[in-house]
């Protein structure tokens, strides 16, 4: 129909419900075309990377988990050897602990025996020096009675008497304080 | 739209400047930028109808009836090779395949493991078509039927979408650029012929036909499969013919949930956008509907093409699952 005639729209709406045959053939065609190459060439190419992609994915998430049980293993074995380490820190310390209980007891029983040792030692000294003491008191104790004696009878003492005077003085005099109440 | 920008929320954290801004004027940029619009369109109206008042003011062609809206669905012959004719309706055609062959071999030779945004959104479609055909075929349909599933998705979405794009086809209606008689740019979509779904409709039906028939052992199961289970007694013939009614829909419905959605769309953005002024001789009225209009022209471009491919793919997927599992 030229451009030019009067188109009212009621008479000229038909082409619009009515499929225009040779575009249907075109369509047709075309789209055949477009299907064939498509199936052909691109979607089995978009398929094999969607595919390739998804077994990288998938190979790397397994090679992620493998990792990762591996690294529990790893784990696992570190935190039983620093349990074994702990144990056996445990242990040293414990030993050391007794080993240093036993040589302080071994000290202190040295030092005590020593002690007593020299307690002992310096007792026996005492007694010796007191011992010492008293003899030379009581020497001094018979010379003064037999000096005092002469003096006052005048006379000259015989030996007999002298041992005799220095006897009795002295058994009149307690040495016993002197001793420490041992002698 | 202008309304949707106004009342769009502030972004969180937006910048100092933008809060100092609002708070200088008690307004967003948006909204400001929204009432600017508005008020434009208004003092358009306003000019409009100050200049050429509400009288009609048709235009010759128009006055007589040489001019009709429907006409730019018209294809014209362009010329002739033999028996075969080519017209806007086979240009549009040839560029959806061209459009769609292209894009896809590109991206196909230039495959990454990891993709760009062109190859991650043909991998998406990729997906999507193939767990179409998954859902509603077994392994072996969906094997054979992908393919087909996949490119009348792709087909018909490229065919909807370059039929947004304004183009110099209307050879009905011609402009002189210097001495040059052109045609008019226009947009018009190949599927706002009945042709072009028709004939995918048709071939659609003609292999889930097939299908059904082959899964069925022949025309008697056939006819069998496409009774329900447990229908019995005198309603069998009439639940029969209810069945094959519905059936011999299924073409009529592929058809024209297509071709209407299209056909319909692409007149309501010709009418929104001046051609209603232009019938009824009143600019202000071009200038009122003109926002209407390039909402509309949105609606359709962002939504309805996609979502009629996505319509026509999956229905395939349907009808061809259904050929095979229906008893």
């Amino acid at each position: 129909m030229p451009a030019t005639s009067p188109l009212p729209i009621a008479a000229s709406g038909s082409f619009l419900i009515l499929p225009n045959v040779g575009l249907m053939v075109w369509v047709l065609v075309i789209f055949v075309i477009c299907w064939l190459l498509l199936r052909r060439y691109v979607f089995p190419v978009i398929g094999a990377t969607l595919d390739r992609r998804a077994q990288s994915i998938a190979s790397e998430i397994d090679a992620a988990e493998r990792l990762r049980s591996e690294a529990d293993q790893v784990l696992a074995e570190y935190r039983e050897r620093l349990a074994e380490a702990r144990s056996q820190a445990d242990e040293i310390i414990t030993r050391a602990r007794q080993a240093g209980d036993a040589h302080q007891k071994e000290a202190v029983e040295a030092a005590r025996a020593e002690r007593e040792r020299l307690l002992e030692q310096t007792r026996r000294d005492v007694e010796a020096e007191t011992r010492r003491a008293i003899d030379e008191i009581r020497r001094e104790v018979g010379n003064l009675t037999v000096l005092a004696t002469e003096k006052v009878t005048r006379k000259v003492l015989t030996a007999d008497d002298q041992r005799r005077l220095v006897e009795e003085a002295l058994s009149e005099i307690d040495f016993s304080v002197l001793g420490g109440g041992e002698g | 739209m202008s309304a949707v920008t106004a009342s769009s929320p502030p972004a969180p954290g937006g910048s100092r400047e933008r809060a100092d801004d609002r708070g200088r004027t008690g307004m967003s940029r948006g909204r400001k930028i929204g009432l600017s619009l508005f008020a434009f369109w208004v003092a358009g109206l306003a000019f409009f109808i100050a200049v050429f008042g509400f009288k009609s003011h048709k235009a010759p062609a128009v006055a007589s009836g040489v001019f009709t809206p429907t006409n730019e669905f018209k294809l014209d012959t362009w010329f002739s090779v033999g028996p075969v004719n080519f017209n806007k309706g086979v240009l549009y055609v040839v560029l959806a395949a061209v459009i769609t062959l292209w894009i896809l071999f590109y991206t196909a030779r230039r495959l990454k493991q990891r993709p760009g945004r062109l190859q991650a959104a043909i991998e998406m479609f990729y997906v999507l078509t193939s767990g179409m055909a998954r859902e509603n075929l077994d392994e072996n349909l969906s094997r054979r039927y992908f393919p087909l599933i996949a490119t009348l998705f792709v087909f018909i979405l490229v065919s909807n979408l370059i039929g947004y794009i304004p183009l110099p086809v209307d050879s009905l209606d011609k402009f002189t650029l210097f001495g040059a008689r052109l045609p008019s740019f226009q947009i018009y979509a190949a599927d706002t012929n009945v042709a072009f779904p028709l004939i995918l409709a048709l071939m659609v039906f003609i292999l889930f036909s097939w299908e059904r028939l082959k899964a069925h052992h022949g025309p008697v199961g056939f006819l069998k499969s496409l009774m329900p289970a447990g229908i019995s007694g005198p309603i069998k013939p009439m639940i029969f013919g209810i069945e094959v009614l519905s059936y011999l829909l299924r073409l009529v419905s592929l058809t024209v949930r297509l071709w209407a959605n299209l056909l319909a769309g692409h007149m309501l953005i010709a009418f929104m956008g001046g051609e209603l002024g232009v019938l009824v001789g009143d600019p202000w009225v071009q200038w009122l509907l003109f926002p209407a209009g390039i909402a509309i022209y949105l609606f359709e471009a962002v939504l309805i093409a996609g979502l009629q491919a996505f319509i026509f793919a999956v229905l395939t997927a349907i009808y061809l699952g259904d050929a095979v599992t229906s008893h």
